[in-house]
């Protein structure tokens, strides 16, 4: 109320100072942004006032104003647009957006660029409005398309205050784990900035994407190259708009706090074999008694350290994490003239972490502008960013999953101090690494990065004809990363010892594409035609360097001159090139019937000088019934229908440089002054590795009925990727750990769907619901070499005939009815030889939910997220049985016991019920059941309600009357606020991944977290 | 015009593409196999193999064959090997990788050995079968049946049959055989010279070397042996006539370590000191067994104090796999190794300097087995002089003053007074061998059970002993059907092919 007030004084003042202004009429026309058109039936009402009138057939309009007011543009289908009047008496030409709830009109990116009507296209595409977008208010763009968009699956990995993306378009087409220079993901989309390829796009500011248009099918690869297999994502940044300027400011705050640890038990407290011991970390001692008792060693003082040896009320490791804080502050200016468009923004993000000192700064700026020079068009974009980290790698938490449950982290927090139990010297456990005081780990050992992006086009177009027109775009991409790896010296005996290290390292990587395009575009009667050739050159270039000292001197100069022993680094230049020529022809049958043929020729630099060249087609076909059957035309709930299909083979090649040869290099402490020693590398190479090819065909509808209120559409895919070139991990007796080979065939059957409707759509009120599904059917069909599994990364592999990748684990010896079999004479559970096979460590099924809700001012908007069918693996738990930390390792008063429905085996196949005790019930017996890996398994089959959003504008009652402010809407927002997971998985969110590994949690991992705050937008 | 000028330029573009522009996929940053002479990669494969013996190899038979236990601190530490958890050593991360790196170390000696053939480079060609041979009656001595015919041939097979242990030895036992011949063969001057940081070029002391590898693994078949096979291949020992390492001529690598970060001798630098000249982890919390300070103190072994520092004027162990803790174990109340920081300054038992020099197959050891094999009547000559010659050479390494002769004269040490003279040697040869050569020691006490090493305290029941290690899980991975066909892999009850 008191806020409602100040804002009334506010409004007031600035009411103050608005002339009162004479009213006048004024024209103008009302367009469709994409295709030029009049919009006949479009409403224009006075902000504030009931006074409206509608467009005319030709979309013309005639209202009296005053200059001071705002005039609000809408149109079913369309978004609406607010335009402020001023004093200008030019005819006002207002273009609006279409809505990407009316499919007949949506334009969407595609390939080039391009900008085409989604009709046009025979392969599924979606587009994601910048509203949308930002719902969660993320920092990196990626992560705001996650479960928005059927087929896309996005996750987290490193998720410390700058995570990474773990991103798949419609499943794994390739078994390879990383691919060229970039070191990209073979399975993720390629990113298309304004038409050019870029390696990333987590550096962007979400706030300057227009619209991100999800291109599905591999037609993308045939503009866009081989990296385009697995799709696209046309990233749209803002231009500015002809009008009067727009100043747009936003603030988000989010607050976030881990939740999802694993569980701990909480009965035994630190010793061995039930006995107290002061100087142990783990829990093997006498059960929680409520005394108190010694804690480490005596202090240099004399004093004894002691702990309350109780059970704890609450879970003590949640005090080593911080509430984490996020603010983002962006500032836009855009506006442009007859002949020229401008965007400029600002943004800045702060993001302080889970884990206590882990910061991140980014710094946005870009720069979007656009001039007409008669025939010709130029526009450039600039975009440059500043991304500042410093966090602490793996580590301080690891130690609290092994820590008893009564651990005290205030205690400990104190390290500097020689009398603090903290201190490394008095460190109650002296096991060292990861065991250290998690507070010395903070302080002392720090990864620094400050990368610099900067990347931009210029485009120049040039209309020679109506029907020619050329196209030069040239894009670079350079980013620059200077790092520091740093660890502070602490001197003490044995693992109490900390040596002081440092490594600076710089990373320098440029990519320079360039794209020439000629279109041409001819109307025969009822027939269009459009031919569109052009050439690529594309070149990538990376200079890594390291320099640093294994064994500083002092504790705080980081400097490798002040070191002992010698200096260390390194220094790696990468190359590479390609080159291609590519067409695209497209033929259109009077604006309903479209059939599209592509073709594309590769050179790259990375395969033997025989096997370089590769060429690939494509062909879709588009037929929009809607239009060209009248009695669908004429149909009053049919408001559009679209049958599409389209085939591609697409070349592809994952190799980065230099990998057709087997590198030496010098290890084990060479070269001892002259003595030079060079060893092999372990991957076995191949200088014959092809490009590998992936066939995919893809057909499905668009129907929209009732006037648009209720969009269905439904698509189904299949593809297979033969010849796989991948790294197969291969058994050490063949001498090497991996080879490089050209093998392998995995296929994909997709089907995806989805449903957007509008169940209330009022004046007032509009609520909408939609659903996007997806299906993966995932089978690896061929490996290598006669086998019939490959291992991918630790229990994850490939199957043949399972999905990629699979979960196998270990598991006990089980008798027909899955009874766990125990030794006779120790009545231990027997470990099986063969791994069991669990399932897909990508689930299959995957469902997105949104609903936004609007009444009047006030909008909620909420995304669900659900996932089925997978599986995951934790390592975190194995290391929390060897610990005596898992609650499993309590059971049984950690007696011997009888292993719950065990068989002993008689004879061969004979079996029956066991009675003897386990050897024991204690630290030995338990840290051998934590290696079977079935017991760290589990489905990871969730249901989490991944963003909320609300958000209130205010209403024209409390704005009217001033011009300065011409929007303000605040929100709340949240993400992660709630989950739902399978039962048996106890051990963490199962989108956070390890290492970009499907399924995969780890130790290593920051625990999950979840956010909330408040966010602010205004524009003037 | 301007339509002509576009063409052109598509038209050089394209001529562009096809030729200087992608020639970029040269390596700028490391040398191939073909810049690189035999003698810029021998040094590192030496250092790979002894790297192997002196770490993992040395550390898993120092713990299972009696010489080590830990503190009450390091009560968590080598736990697997403590509790004999099989799945838990074969992990392929926090596991014991013996298999990945030795067949990892073979391929070195294999693409050496391929590119000396194809070169006539004979030296080096024998020096890479008889490594080969080593390496490959390891892997055997591990895990039992092991791929040979099949191993190492990178994508011809990328499944590789195991064969029978047995037959691993003897296709071992002539790839050395066929070493020696190499190097019989290769032309005079083509010797490596300062890269053979083992012999130095010196061929007589790669014949005894290789003599001495054959000689221990027909010693190991010696509870299994068929006398025949072992007489035809001693007569090929005898035929070659260079005999085998005998007094001063301990087969070490010396690369020249250097008191600097990465370049520390290995051993020193995990169980003494770090490059900081900090004591270790292992240094603080791994002790000698009570056992071993036991049988040092029966026989009055003056090697105690060159091994151990004193504790309140005595020496004292702990036990191993203890999973209680109790005073008299804790770290100050046991006894650490002795290094030149407990001695003055002074080179101790094994801890020497920073830089010295890493054992491979210690003069002592192969006395030892000479003493066993003529004690078994395989080879002609004088048991007692080569076991009290073995004895001189294991006190004149851990620099133990005045000699051994009184020592040795005693009736507990003495191989006249032996009930068992076999038993006798391996005594002697199981306390020359401590924390050098661990892994000898857990495989002599498979073979002969000598000697009466306690069992750990953590072991799954009484009587159950580490008998091998279980195929990795890298291999399960990659290889199971092979590896399953191989039958139960157990640690406590699958045991390897020479092993009754």
């Amino acid at each position: 109320m008191v806020k409602k007030v100040q804002l009334l004084v506010l409004v007031f003042l600035l009411g103050v100072m608005v002339s009162s202004a004479q009213q006048r009429a004024i024209k103008g026309k009302v367009t469709d942004a994409g295709s030029g058109k009049p919009l006949a039936g479009a409403t224009i009402a006075v902000k504030g006032k009931s006074q409206a009138v509608t467009t005319n057939v030709n979309g013309d309009f005639e209202i009296n104003v005053n200059a001071s007011e705002f005039l609000e543009v809408s149109n079913v289908g369309y978004r609406g647009d607010l335009v402020a009047v001023g004093k200008s008496s030019t005819l006002f030409d207002i273009q609006l957006v279409a809505d990407v709830t009316d499919l007949s009109e949506i334009v969407v990116t595609g390939a080039l660029g391009v900008k085409r009507a989604a009709r046009e296209i025979g392969a599924s595409a979606q587009l994601v409005d910048n509203r949308n977008l930002n719902q969660g208010k993320t920092v990196n763009p990626i992560f705001g398309l996650s479960s928005k968009v059927s087929g896309l699956r996005i996750n987290m990995y490193d998720s410390k205050v700058d995570p990474q993306v773990n991103i798949t378009l419609r499943g794994s087409r390739s078994l390879s784990r990383t691919a060229g220079i970039d070191g990209r993901n073979p399975n993720a989309p390629i990113y298309v900035v304004d038409g050019v390829p870029v390696p990333d796009i987590a550096r962007l500011n979400p706030n300057d994407i227009e619209s991100i248009t999800v291109l599905k099918g591999a037609n993308a690869a045939a503009l866009y190259g081989s990296e385009g297999v697995n799709g696209a994502l046309m990233i749209s940044t803002k231009s500015g708009k002809k009008g009067k300027g727009v100043v747009t400011f936003g603030h988000t705050t989010t607050f976030s706090n881990v939740f999802l640890l694993p569980p701990a038990q909480t009965k035994y407290g630190q010793g061995n074999n039930g006995v107290y011991d002061a100087v142990q970390y783990e829990s093997w001692g006498p059960e929680f008694d409520g005394s108190t008792r010694d804690f480490g060693l005596p202090l240099p003082d004399g004093t004894q350290p002691t702990v309350l040896y109780a059970v704890p009320s609450k879970d003590n490791r949640l005090d080593l994490f911080n509430t984490g804080l996020t603010i983002q502050n962006d500032l836009s200016f855009s506006g442009g003239d007859d002949r020229s468009t401008y965007f400029m923004s600002v943004q800045h993000v702060d993001i302080r972490g889970i884990i206590p000192d882990d910061v991140n700064k980014r710094t946005n700026l870009r720069f979007n502008g656009s001039r007409k020079f008669g025939k010709l068009n130029a526009s450039y974009n600039v975009n440059y960013s500043i991304n500042d980290k410093n966090t602490t790698p793996d580590g301080p938490w690891i130690g609290a999953y092994r820590y008893p449950a009564n651990f005290n982290f205030d205690m400990v927090k104190d390290w500097e101090n020689t009398l603090s139990p903290g201190n490394p010297l008095n460190y109650f456990t002296s096991q060292g690494s990861w065991l250290r005081n998690p507070y010395f780990l903070i302080d002392n050992i720090r990864d620094e990065s400050k990368q610099q992006t900067l990347n931009g086009k210029i485009e120049l177009d040039y209309s020679f004809a109506p029907w020619f027109k050329a196209l030069y775009r040239a894009g670079m991409y350079s980013l620059t990363d200077e790092s520091r790896s740093s660890t502070r010296k602490f001197e003490a005996p044995g693992t109490r010892n900390t040596v002081g290290s440092v490594s600076d390292g710089s990373n320098a990587y440029r990519r320079f594409n360039s794209d020439l395009i000629l279109n041409f575009e001819k109307q025969f009667d009822k027939i269009s035609t459009r031919l569109l050739v052009g050439q690529n050159v594309r070149t990538d270039y990376r200079k890594t360097s390291s320099i640093g000292a294994a064994n500083l001197l002092y504790q705080d100069l980081l400097n490798p001159g002040s070191r002992q022993g010698e200096l260390n680094g390194s220094v790696a230049i990468t190359e590479q090139r390609s080159s291609a020529v590519y067409g695209e022809f497209v033929a259109g049958y009077d604006n309903f019937l479209f059939l599209t043929l592509t073709g594309r020729n590769d050179w790259t630099s990375v395969l033997s000088q025989e096997n370089r060249s590769y060429f690939y087609p494509g062909v879709s076909v588009s037929f929009v019934a809607s239009d060209a059957i009248t009695s669908l035309k004429d149909s009053r709930r049919i408001s559009y229908l679209k049958w599409f299909g389209s085939w591609n083979k697409t070349g592809n090649v994952t190799l980065a440089p230099y990998q057709l040869q087997n590198a030496y290099t010098q290890s084990l402490g060479f070269p001892f002054g002259n003595l030079v020693g060079f060893l092999p590398g372990l991957v076995n190479p191949n200088p014959n590795i092809e490009p590998e090819f992936v066939t995919s065909v893809e057909t499905g509808f668009q129907l929209g009925l009732f006037n648009n209120r209720l969009n269905i559409e439904g698509t189904y895919v299949y593809s297979d990727s033969k010849g796989q070139i991948f790294n197969a991990t291969a058994s050490a007796a063949t001498g090497y750990n991996s080879a490089r080979v050209n093998a392998g065939r995995l296929t994909n059957s997709i089907i995806e769907a989805g449903i957007n409707g509008d169940l209330i759509r009022t004046r007032d009120i509009r609520w909408n619901l939609g659903f996007n599904f997806t299906y993966i059917d995932n089978q690896v069909k061929e490996l290598y070499g006669g086998l019939d599994n490959i291992n991918n990364f630790r229990q994850s592999y490939a199957v043949i005939g399972q999905q990629f990748p699979t979960l196998l684990v270990s598991d006990y010896k089980r008798d027909p009815n899955g009874n766990v079999v125990v030794d006779a004479s120790t009545g231990d559970p027997v470990v099986a030889t063969e791994n069991t096979t669990l399932g897909s460590l990508v689930p299959p099924y995957q469902m997105g939910i949104n609903t936004q809700f609007s009444f009047k001012g006030l909008t909620v908007g909420a995304q669900f997220d659900w996932r089925m069918g997978g599986w995951l693996y934790s390592e975190i738990v194995p290391a929390m049985y060897a610990a005596g930390t898992d609650p499993r390792t309590a059971a049984f008063d950690r007696q011997p016991f009888v292993w719950p429905g065990s068989v002993i085996e008689t004879g061969p196949g004979q079996y029956q019920a066991n009675t003897m005790l386990t050897s024991s019930g204690g630290r030995a017996f338990w840290s051998r059941q934590g290696e079977v890996q079935i017991n760290t398994a589990a489905p990871s089959d969730f249901l989490k309600l991944r963003e909320l959003n609300i958000s209130y504008a205010l209403p024209q009652s409390i704005l009217g009357g001033q011009r300065i402010v011409r929007d303000l809407s605040i929100g709340l927002v949240g993400t992660n606020l709630f989950i739902i997971r399978h039962k048996d998985n106890k051990y963490g969110d199962p989108e956070y991944l390890y290492n970009n590994t499907d399924g995969y949690l780890s130790f290593r991992q920051v625990p999950p977290y979840r956010s909330f705050g408040f966010n602010l937008t205004a524009s003037f | 015009m301007m339509k002509r000028i576009l063409f052109s330029a598509i038209i050089s573009m394209l001529l562009i593409s096809c030729n200087k522009f992608l020639d970029v996929n040269e390596n700028p940053n490391a040398p191939t196999s073909e810049t690189l002479p035999l003698r810029a990669k021998l040094p590192a494969v030496l250092v790979s193999t002894v790297n192997q013996e002196q770490g993992q190899l040395n550390q898993i038979g120092s713990l299972w064959g009696g010489y080590w236990g830990t503190t009450n601190e390091g009560i968590s530490m080598f736990v697997d090997l403590k509790t004999f958890n099989g799945p838990a050593i074969r992990h392929q991360r926090d596991g014991i990788p013996v298999w990945e790196n030795g067949f990892n170390t073979l391929l070195y000696y294999q693409l050496m050995k391929e590119e000396a053939e194809s070169e006539g480079a004979l030296f080096y060609a024998g020096i890479a079968k008889i490594m080969q041979g080593w390496h490959f009656f390891r892997l055997v001595d591990i895990y039992n049946n092991v791929p040979f015919d099949d191993a190492l041939r990178g994508t011809q097979f990328p499944t590789p049959r195991y064969e029978e242990g047995r037959v691993v030895y003897q296709k071992a036992m002539d790839l050395v055989t066929a070493g020696i011949s190499d190097i019989k063969n290769s032309t005079p001057g083509t010797e490596p010279t300062t890269d053979d940081i083992l012999f130095a070029g010196n061929r007589n002391a790669w014949y005894r070397f290789a003599n001495t590898v054959k000689l221990r693994a027909l010693i190991r078949q010696s509870e299994v042996a068929d006398q025949s096979y072992v007489n035809a291949e001693i007569a090929k020992i005898q035929a070659e006539g260079t005999g085998f390492i005998g007094a001063g001529q301990t087969a070490q690598v010396q690369p020249g370590y250097l008191n600097t970060s990465g370049k520390l001798n290995p051993f020193w630098e995990s169980y003494y000191r770090n490059v900081q000249g900090v004591v270790t982890g292992n240094y603080q919390d791994i002790r000698p067994t009570s056992f071993i300070i036991d049988q040092y103190k029966l026989l009055a072994d003056p090697r105690i104090d060159r091994m151990y520092v004193s504790v309140a004027g005595d020496y004292r162990g702990v036990l191993f796999g203890n999973p209680d803790v109790a005073p008299e174990y804790s770290r100050v109340n046991t006894s650490a190794f002795k290094g030149p920081s407990e001695n003055g300054g002074q080179a101790a038992g094994i801890f020497k300097s920073a830089t010295q020099a890493s054992i491979l197959l210690s003069s002592f050891e192969s006395l030892f087995l000479q003493a066993e094999a003529t004690e078994r009547g395989w080879i002609s000559g004088n048991a007692k002089a080569l076991f009290e010659s073995g004895i001189e050479e294991s006190f004149s390494y851990l620099g133990v003053p005045g000699g051994s002769a009184t020592y040795a004269a005693q009736p507990l040490v003495s191989l006249d007074n032996a009930a068992d003279p076999i038993t006798r040697i391996i005594e002697q040869k199981w306390l020359a061998l401590n924390s050098i050569s661990g892994i000898e020691a857990w495989n002599d006490f498979r073979r002969l059970g000598v000697p009466a090493i306690p069992n750990s305290l953590e072991a799954p029941t009484a009587a159950s002993r580490p008998l091998r290690f279980m195929y990795p899980e890298t291999e399960r991975m990659t290889n199971n059907e092979n590896a399953s066909l191989q039958g139960s892999d157990d640690v406590i009850s699958a045991k390897v092919w020479w092993d009754l």
